[in-house]
């Protein structure tokens, strides 16, 4: 079953637009959803929990359309911007008891063995939390009423390598043992590396792709060559390429190939993809 | 909504308007414009407002199960409660007043029926003045205080112009005997009407912008 599934979203802002964003994601699933800094990320996003209302489109969460049930279907998910970032001054465990009113599922238990887990202290206030906890104790809140899909808006972003290690280790665990899905956005690629099992690129407002990562991965290769190399025939196949002193390389759709000369083709990885796809 | 009153009472609200509840001992000073009290009132309303945008009151909520319109109509009991708590804290200091103090306030209306009933209609026209100003943005709070602010000042001129002008104001509502507070009752009637209705027309008016309102 889809857990979530958007077709043809769009939102016009004055310098910007969503433009037809359709993915879908399965039950059991990481989908990243990668694309630099302006992409559209963030709006994406907002525009799917309603922060921001869609001039067109279709949300569903769980089959069920998002504007008609977005009560119950809140019940069901966690969203979590960044870290916990309200209520700067407040202790940790005033939040937990005015939020966990707001859930029918609420499961106090299991609340309690995830800061323990998390070796979250409910007396502290969250300023005092470092970003990394910040993260954890949204987790908290949302694992707790027993959300099915978790929503992060780039998580990671402001923990340093061993917390996000950290965390993308927790994410796996989460949807082995809990069976949640987990959507979130980055544009660090090597989170995709270590634990994404599903991408979705976005670009200017588009999504240019959206499939698992072995296939996304697949899909392009790089090629290496000299400066003599890199003809008119060969620079219109690339999807960009750049030169340097060795020579040049690029980026070219698997199906593009084979490009006829002394040229090196290998395997891409996510941070070459998207620094080619960017510099198209 | 038992669960977002919860939310309202332990998390948005701020300790001023309780502090500000005090200020109902204003209506003691023998010669005193009573009407500032209840402009401390809001003074403490937009200091709630304040806090809350600083704490990003609107985002934390957005993650939880609530309707939008929900947040609007919450805030607005949170209001109210305020506002109301301070009138009826001023009733047992108006009773001192006019029973203790034997001397007429010589730069407004007396602390009286009269008086309350114009300050709940002044609440309204606060009330609808800041808050559909406020949620037009959800987080502009200095213009719609400064326009509902300005409001008031007018807003008690006027009372006051009235007083000297109508005759039946003129005749019984600058007074404090029981006789005269008794005919003040439909002017505390026709307050306590235009206060609800003009808040719940701000609150139809809020939530119908904040819905529509995109949250960046």
């Amino acid at each position: 079953m889809d857990v979530l599934s958007i077709q043809n979203l769009n939102k016009k802002y004055e310098k910007f637009a969503l433009k037809n964003v359709s993915f879908s994601m399965k039950q059991g699933t990481i989908m990243g959803f990668i694309g630099r800094n302006g992409a559209g990320k963030t709006s994406t996003l907002k525009a799917l929990l309603n922060y921001v209302h869609a001039d067109s489109g279709t949300i569903k969460f769980f089959g069920e359309d998002f504007s008609d049930n977005e009560f119950l279907i809140k019940q069901k998910i966690g969203f979590v911007s960044g870290g916990v970032n309200y209520y700067p001054k407040k202790k940790l465990k005033i939040i937990t008891e005015v939020t966990k009113r707001f859930y029918e599922k609420w499961d106090e238990t299991a609340y309690e063995s995830y800061l323990e887990r998390f070796h979250l202290d409910p007396e502290k206030k969250v300023d005092e939390l470092s970003e990394g906890m910040k993260v954890k104790y949204q987790l908290a809140l949302a694992l707790s009423h027993h959300a099915k899909l978790l929503i992060f808006d780039e998580p990671t972003s402001g923990l340093d390598p061993v917390s996000r290690d950290d965390l993308l280790d927790l994410f796996i665990t989460l949807v082995e043992e809990e069976h949640v899905s987990i959507l979130f956005s980055t544009h660090i690629t090597s989170d995709l590396e270590k634990c994404a099992s599903n991408i979705t690129y976005i670009k200017n407002g588009e999504i240019i792709a959206s499939m698992d990562k072995k296939s996304f991965l697949d899909g392009y290769r790089i090629v290496k060559g000299s400066s003599e190399k890199l003809t008119g025939a060969i620079s219109k196949k690339l999807i960009s390429f750049k030169k340097h002193a060795d020579g040049f390389s690029g980026l070219v759709h698997t199906e593009n190939l084979p490009i006829d000369g002394d040229i090196e083709i290998l395997p891409a990885d996510l941070e070459s993809i998207m620094i080619y796809i960017e510099k198209e | 909504m038992k669960e977002l009153m919860y939310k309202e009472f332990k998390l948005s609200m701020h300790p001023v308007p309780y502090i500000f509840l005090s200020l109902s001992a204003l209506l003691l000073i023998p010669n005193y414009p009573y009407y500032v009290t209840f402009f401390y009132t809001c003074l403490g309303i937009f200091l709630v407002f304040q806090a809350n945008r600083e704490n990003r009151d609107i985002y934390y909520m957005f993650g939880l199960p609530i309707r939008k319109r929900d947040m609007v109509k919450a805030r607005f009991y949170l209001v109210v409660c305020i506002e109301l708590a301070q009138i009826v804290t001023c009733i047992p200091f108006a009773f001192i007043r006019d029973k203790f103090i034997p001397m007429n306030n010589q730069v407004g209306i007396e602390a009286n029926v009269a008086f309350i009933g114009l300050a709940f209609i002044m609440l309204g026209f606060f009330n609808f003045i800041f808050l559909t100003e406020y949620y037009k943005s959800g987080y502009k709070i200095g213009v719609p205080f400064a326009k509902a602010s300005t409001m008031m000042f007018f807003y008690i001129v006027i009372a006051e112009v009235m007083l000297r002008v109508i005759p039946y104001m003129r005749d019984y509502c600058d007074s404090v005997s029981v006789e005269n507070q008794i005919k003040q009752l439909p002017v505390l009637l026709l307050g306590v009407i235009l206060f609800i209705l003009i808040t719940f027309l701000a609150y139809k008016k809020s939530a119908d912008n904040f819905d529509k309102l995109d949250l960046l």
